[in-house]
């Protein structure tokens, strides 16, 4: 990898910094909120975890991306990156709530706006239908979670302090699986688009031999490892705002949106469901917030009425509202943003082929 | 503390046990105490009441010592961190139940006071009553660290013990006034009398923040 692919790759990095700093609390965040976990263990475990997801499983959300529009120049990929990354830091700062994954599609979308590229709508609408479908799983895997643990708790009777030290370990293991599965669902939205211009061949680092993706992987796993060692004040808040979980229904969130983002990037599952003869799940991006917001949804339903009611639903409808917002304005400021980079600052953001094709300068 | 330097099981373990032996002190106590009392009416102030007397003040002490060490382990070893200031709101609602049955016992030491012999049924009915709001209040306790759902089981007979504490206590003042005792001696049992009740409704309050606290534990 050479220095301009470097300069070029950090909008990318500057996007796994900021989805380490969010996202690392969706899966961390209730464990440490509570302080059931130490915020320095979970740190280390889930900057290790999304490192080893990303180089391990990376690659079958970021194909999943790549049938929404392959990025052939280096340019183009970096103000890809560079929008969705304005798009998240924007709406954060006007307190909007905002996926990494929807930015990173709608900037897409942008690009095969202004590069007059074909937007693959069957590739778009599975994409987008996972929007739809990871808060429902989301809700689910939580209400089914929460329903197993009341029932082995009732069964059991441990003693608060057994129960207290078992959801620790509980914790650890579903923030490790939540950490894995971020790194492998997620890395796509943060280095997917600079695949197409990833150098080749292969790179052996000890007994571990890595291929060019698997590198630029690695550079996006680390990038969002460094952005978890600044997610304390998210960490500290998150659930919160949205309703108030007791540990056990922190632990239920926090496995059941590691298992939705398992679902969606587990090349083995879509393998066994294949040999089954069942229909697959797509290998795409999807946000690690919306399942979490299903999952807090899914633990309130087991409370019926009751647990319905401690919903702020003021906080979810702001939610689904950025939800809608946050693509529309990614494919705008990344259409924006590729026009003054072509022309201002005299950059190839789409490929020389493409570009003859579309007929642009 | 020196035990709970080991492996987090092992000190998750310990410190149950340091639980379940501190909720064991206030029942042990509470029997002693329904014993002496019950033993000072029928013989007076005799060498097995002393005895029992003892007893409560070492299982005070010893009451004291657990409570110190469990709120310093659950601190220190970040333990129950969602619950901790129930638990020892709890352990401390029940430490001062210790409390209040060793300066009773002390205080009937000092007095001595005479109950007549036709009152004796009613201050032993009480007395049971009013141990026995304790008991209720020990076994919610314990409900609550293993099935905090069950804890309301034993609330409402919290309640109902504490009534008919009550109920007999006011029925025993209603006598000791009616009697031909002295004014002064009417006020010393009066106080004896109010003392054993006023056990009774401090098992009853520490009763009802236990159910509170069981609320927010349930799943």
């Amino acid at each position: 990898m050479d220095v301009a692919f470097f300069v070029f790759l950090s909008s990318g990095l500057f996007l796994g910094w900021s989805l380490g700093a969010n996202d690392a609390a969706n899966v961390f965040g209730t464990a440490v909120g509570s302080r059931m976990v130490r915020f320095r263990t979970a740190v280390v475990l889930c900057g290790v975890f999304v490192l080893v997801g990303a180089v391990v499983g990376g690659s079958g959300t970021t194909a999943g991306l790549g049938e929404l529009g392959s990025i052939t120049a280096l340019g183009g990929a970096f103000t890809v990156a560079l929008a969705a990354g304005l798009t998240v830091y924007g709406m954060t700062v006007v307190g909007l709530p905002v996926s990494t994954t929807q930015a990173i599609v709608g900037a897409i979308v942008g690009w095969n706006w202004f590069s007059h590229s074909h937007t693959d709508l069957g590739a778009l609408s599975r994409i987008a239908a996972t929007w739809v479908a990871s808060p429902l799983l989301g809700a689910a895997f939580a209400w089914v979670l929460y329903h197993l643990v009341r029932f082995a708790v009732r069964v059991t009777k441990p003693h608060l302090l057994i129960l207290d030290q078992v959801l620790r370990v509980g914790l650890i293991v579903a923030g490790i699986l939540g950490a894995y599965s971020l790194g492998a669902n997620n890395i796509a939205n943060v280095v997917g688009v600079f695949v197409p211009a990833a150098p080749v061949g292969y790179t052996a680092l000890g007994p571990v031999v890595l291929s060019g993706e698997q590198r630029l992987f690695a550079l996006g796993g680390m990038a969002i490892a460094v952005g978890t060692m600044f997610s304390r004040p998210v960490m500290m808040t998150v659930g919160r705002s949205l309703m108030t979980l007791n540990p056990a229904g922190g632990w239920v969130v926090v496995a059941a949106q590691s298992l939705v983002l398992f679902v969606f990037s587990s090349s083995a599952l879509e393998g066994l469901l294949l040999r089954l003869g069942l229909p697959t799940i797509p290998l795409v991006p999807v946000s690690s917030s919306q399942a979490v917001v299903g999952a807090v949804v899914g633990v309130a339903l087991v409370r019926g009425l009751k647990g319905l009611r401690q919903i702020q639903w003021s906080v979810l409808r702001n939610i689904g509202a950025g939800w809608v917002l946050t693509p529309v304005i990614a494919a705008a400021v990344s259409f924006v943003a590729l026009y003054i980079v072509q022309n201002v600052f005299d950059q190839q953001v789409v490929g020389p082929a493409l570009q003859a094709t579309a007929g642009l300068p | 503390m020196a035990e709970l330097k080991g492996a987090p099981l092992r000190r998750t373990r310990f410190l149950q046990a340091q639980i379940d032996e501190f909720l064991d002190v206030v029942s042990q106590a509470t029997l002693a105490y329904e014993a002496g009392v019950a033993d000072y009416l029928q013989h007076g102030w005799t060498d097995a009441v002393e005895e029992k007397s003892t007893k409560i003040r070492e299982y005070e002490n010893q009451g004291d010592r657990l409570r110190s060490g469990i709120g310093t382990a659950l601190y220190t070893e970040m333990l129950l961190p969602d619950t901790v200031g129930d638990v020892l709101g709890l352990l401390g609602a029940l430490d001062h139940l210790l409390d209040v049955l060793k300066t009773n016992i002390v205080m009937l030491r000092v007095e001595r006071p005479a109950f007549p012999p036709e009152l004796h049924a009613g201050v032993r009915e009480m007395l049971r009553a009013a141990c026995e709001t304790l008991e209720q209040t020990v076994l919610a306790s314990r409900s609550y660290f293993r099935d905090p759902a069950t804890a309301r089981d034993h609330h409402h007979k919290i309640h109902f013990y504490e009534n008919e504490a009550e109920n007999t206590g006011v029925r025993v003042m209603e006598a000791i006034y009616a009697s031909e005792l002295p004014l002064a001696e009417k006020r010393q049992l009066r106080e004896q009398v109010m003392r054993i009740d006023r056990l009774a409704d401090m098992a009853d309050d520490a009763g009802d923040e236990l159910a509170i606290y069981a609320v927010k534990r349930s799943l």
